[in-house]
């Protein structure tokens, strides 16, 4: 059975996709780059997930048996960190971009050609 | 001395990152030379860990924290690492040196970081042995070269930066998904450890996380269709970083698509994913050649040329057999050299003529005599003319790509090297025979970093046996993976 959960995030990977693709404000295009990173990681989380599992906290009356596997989520948070920088770095690059040719449509920033 | 040690490659960097702004405040100046003696202190140790893996034949195994692989992260500094992380700081010591000169724009500081981080993101890709540390190394090395992008702040570089971000951030996200297919399928994120399960894994999973892995790294290699960001990240950016992105970025995404290609070669499906990296390869060579013959930018033209030296080596790594892997690393060593003597040579024409079009080359050969001659050296080793280094390696991924049945792909090739030609003696050309100059004083510290290039393009097509049997042990690193699992002291999983 294919779990909901991976539904969600192919979904969520192509709605980025197609806004990366599509839409012509560069804003629009870095936030479907962020909803792709958001169905990334979640695919990422629920290829770890066991039904009826908990967090991997060892904790009182959690041991290793009872918890889902713990290495996704480590992935998850590491890309969550780098996806916050990238994003950042697409940000300021867009400030500029609108500083220098006072517009964020992506067909009038075309001074590099050939 | 102890191998361990080899981890100061990737703690070095970091660390002098780090202390950049305290050194700011003995001023600009001391900045720039600070980067110097970083990447020099920082060959010194590549040359000894390279040293000591050829000496001994053995590689060596860094374990992070102690921890036995798969458990915990190592480092695998093979002959294929040995040899690259040499390059990238011997490549990264002569851009430091010509930054001094090259970079004036503001914040010093940060292009300081941001260089310093840019060659340890190219290191940690070469050397490591962990899928998800592969890609925290790739998006280190990928923010660095965004930011570097950007750094002259005109809008030509906002605008080819953030066309790298656009076409980056899609690569990540497929690499991403590609990891997590695999994860899924396998259970383990070490490379060694992968090889050994690879063949238990379904078909298709294989096949669709192998392909979206290829895929994503093909942004970072620059191959077709996925290149459009490269020749204005590379026109755009500052000189030195023009050199560095061509000389080994880029190669470290090679390497880590060929890695992770060989290392599951048991995967059943595994040659349908070769047959589209050689067709990715073909047209990356004959889209760049051709682009690069409409070009008035001789930045620009170099760039497309770098792009399609690139396809070239893809193709060899695609191939499959030992004879193409070893050629395509032979490539790579030599197309480092020549590009970093030919961005260097451009870079210096720019900063002492103001500019890269090709009316500013006009009479180079008498205002500038030494460059004219560093560029024509690099240039004519660039299109394969026999004794020159280029020529030995092109010749083997030809007769490889030959032997391994793609004729069409070598003919292909073939065509575009002519095309190649066209422009590069264009080139020359206009540096030799047109326009007239007085003659301008050149950077004597740059004149013996291009004399020494220029020397070892020479002497390594004289006499190429030395270098190939280099090239050949670092391919076979690449390429026998039982040996590779067998040297990783893997601690077994349940036991």
């Amino acid at each position: 059975m294919i779990s909901v959960y991976y539904f969600g995030a192919v979904s969520l990977i192509l709605i980025g996709l197609y806004a990366v693709l599509v839409k012509k404000n560069l804003l629009k295009i870095l936030i479907g780059l962020s909803i792709m990173e958001t169905g990334v990681n979640l695919l990422l989380v629920s290829v770890g997930y066991v039904s009826g599992k908990s967090a991997p906290i060892l904790s009182e009356g959690i041991g290793p048996n009872q918890a889902v596997d713990p290495i996704p989520q480590a992935l998850v948070l590491t890309a969550i960190v780098i996806g916050v920088a990238t994003t950042a770095m697409a940000l300021s690059v867009a400030i500029l971009i609108h500083e220098k040719y006072g517009t964020l449509n992506v067909e009038e920033i075309r001074r590099l050609r050939g | 001395m102890n191998g361990q040690y080899a981890s100061l490659l990737i703690a070095l960097p970091l660390i002098s990152a780090f202390f950049v702004p305290l050194i700011k405040g003995l001023g600009k100046k001391a900045v720039k030379y600070y980067l110097v003696a970083i990447t020099a202190l920082q060959t010194g140790i590549a040359a000894w860990v390279f040293q000591q893996v050829y000496t001994s034949g053995e590689p060596i195994i860094v374990m992070a924290g102690g921890w036995k692989p798969p458990v915990g992260i190592n480092l695998y500094i093979g002959h294929f690492a040995a040899l690259f992380v040499l390059i990238v700081a011997a490549v990264s010591f002569m851009m430091a040196v010509f930054s001094i000169r090259a970079v004036e724009v503001e914040p010093i500081d940060k292009y300081t970081m941001l260089f310093l981080l840019l060659m340890l993101g190219a290191t940690g890709m070469i050397s490591t042995g962990d899928l998800f540390n592969l890609f925290v190394f790739m998006e280190i090395t990928a923010i660095s070269a965004y930011a570097l992008t950007a750094y002259n702040k005109t809008g030509e570089a906002a605008e080819a930066s953030m066309k790298y971000i656009v076409l980056g951030g899609i690569g990540s996200s497929f690499f991403l998904i590609g990891i997590a297919l695999i994860y899924g399928a396998t259970g383990t994120l070490n490379m060694a450890h992968l090889a050994q399960l690879a063949g238990a894994i379904d078909p298709t999973v294989a096949q669709v996380g192998l392909a979206l892995i290829v895929f994503g790294l093909a942004v970072e290699a620059e191959l077709f269709p996925l290149n459009a960001w490269a020749p204005d990240a590379y026109q755009a950016a500052p000189h030195p970083i023009t050199a560095m992105f061509s000389a080994f970025v880029v190669k470290a995404g090679l390497y880590a698509m060929a890695r992770l290609l060989y290392l599951m070669q048991a995967v059943e499906s595994w040659h349908s994913v070769l047959k589209m990296l050689v067709i990715m390869a073909t047209l990356t060579v004959f889209v760049a050649e051709f682009s690069a013959l409409r070009q008035r930018n001789v930045k620009r033209m170099i760039a497309y040329s770098s792009i399609a030296q690139i396809g070239l080596i893809a193709l060899a790594f695609a191939l499959g057999t030992q004879s193409g892997v070893d050629a395509g690393v032979f490539h790579m060593v030599n197309h480092a050299i020549v590009k970093a003597l030919l961005f260097l040579a451009v870079g210096h024409v720019a900063v002492t003529l103001g500019g890269t079009s090709l009316e500013h080359f006009e009479g180079l050969g008498k205002r500038m005599p030494l460059t004219a001659f560093a560029i024509t050296v690099g240039a004519v080793a660039a299109v394969g003319i026999p004794l020159f280094n280029v020529f030995w390696s092109k010749l083997r991924i030809l007769l490889a790509a030959i032997g391994a049945g793609y004729t069409w792909a070598a003919a292909l090739v073939l065509i575009a090297s002519v095309v190649e030609a066209v422009y590069y003696f264009r080139l020359i050309h206009t540096m030799w025979f047109a326009g007239e100059g007085e003659k301008v004083s050149e950077n004597m510290a740059l004149g013996l970093v291009m004399l020494f290039l220029a020397a070892l393009v020479i002497v390594i097509g004289v006499y190429p046996d030395y270098a190939w049997s280099i090239a050949q042990k670092a391919g076979s690193d690449i390429f026998n993976v039982a040996q590779y699992v067998k040297n990783v002291p893997l601690m077994g999983v349940g036991a």
